[in-house]
């Protein structure tokens, strides 16, 4: 699995089409069900953060659903934005989508082969 | 010594900055001086607190609690300790916090003029009775919100914490999605 990272709007998605796919391809965007003729194809799951909060917002649980999606597809590549770094909010769902995103993000480089950090479309490779 | 740990919420930054002050304490005497409000706690920041006390259980970090004037844990490390106090490494955890308690402790909010002079004032002091002092601070600069006055007060403070205490660190690390990145080391810039 490969990470990338970085704030709105900094060309992550972009970075990843132009570097990392070379044959078939899938982006999934606001979920994480792959459908059975995408099988076998590059799995990008984008805008993962926003999929985190859908997720928290319906009483589901992104950790155990991650760890689904990682054990079926161990060679995705999953693009999230970086939610942590502002002033904490006063909702206290917000908080916990930021707290949750930030530990799953943790939790995921840790897994990952590769981390990559995009800031206005220039990777940085962390891991 | 002086080493700024910066990162955003939920980005591994204090699990990181305890393992840096084990490495560099080597045994010896290291204090966690925790900043966090506890007069007034919810169960939100009790789980909060309990979650990073548990984090540093077994660690052999001595904490002292010191939400305010935070050059006033010299006194409660003489207090409590009468070992020779240069080889004392100590965490500051956090940084965000401090500033928040010292602009709005009372009943109007401090400039962040004030607060960041009283703050930055406190740690020289700190900084020259320890061997080695670690600040974790949080980078809460980049969601693009206007917030209203005393929240802007707030930001223009902490920044600018961060920044003078930039200038006197010996290494600045940011964290991201737990992975450490120096952005700053004495040793090696010229």
């Amino acid at each position: 699995m490969k990470l990338i990272v970085g704030g709105y709007a900094q060309g992550k998605l972009n970075y990843v089409l132009n570097r990392y796919v070379t044959e078939d391809y899938v982006v999934l965007d606001g979920g994480l069900t792959v459908n059975a003729q995408d099988h076998g194809k590059i799995i990008i799951i984008n805008h993962f953060h926003r999929w985190v909060k859908e997720s928290i917002r319906h009483g589901g649980c992104p950790e155990t659903e991650v760890k689904a999606l990682l054990a079926e597809f161990p060679d995705c590549i999953i693009v999230s934005d970086e939610i942590g770094n502002g002033i904490v909010p006063i909702d206290k769902m917000e908080r916990d989508y930021r707290e949750r995103t930030g530990r799953l993000l943790v939790e995921l480089a840790g897994q990952a082969d590769e981390v990559v950090r995009v800031i206005c479309g220039i990777g940085q490779k962390i891991k | 010594m002086m080493t700024l740990i910066l990162g955003g919420s939920g980005s591994g930054k204090s699990a990181y900055a305890e393992q840096y002050t084990m490495d560099i304490a080597k045994g010896n005497k290291k204090y966690y001086l925790a900043t966090m409000q506890v007069s007034d706690v919810d169960k939100e920041t009790q789980t909060r607190i309990e979650r990073h006390r548990m984090m540093r259980h077994g660690k052999g970090f001595i904490t002292i609690e010191q939400p305010l004037s935070i050059s006033g844990v010299l006194q409660k490390m003489e207090m409590t300790d009468s070992d020779v106090k240069a080889e004392n490494t100590a965490l500051l955890e956090c940084m965000s916090n401090l500033t928040a308690n010292e602009m709005f402790n009372g009943n109007i909010p401090q400039s962040h003029k004030v607060v960041t002079d009283k703050i930055i004032r406190e740690i020289q002091l700190l900084n020259k009775k320890l061997k080695h002092l670690v600040i974790v601070s949080n980078n809460v600069f980049e969601d693009g919100i206007r917030y209203d006055e005393d929240t802007t007060e707030y930001i223009k403070a902490l920044g600018s914490i961060n920044e003078q205490l930039a200038v006197m660190a010996d290494k600045v690390v940011e964290v991201v999605v737990g992975i450490p990145l120096c952005i700053y080391d004495a040793d090696i810039a010229e």
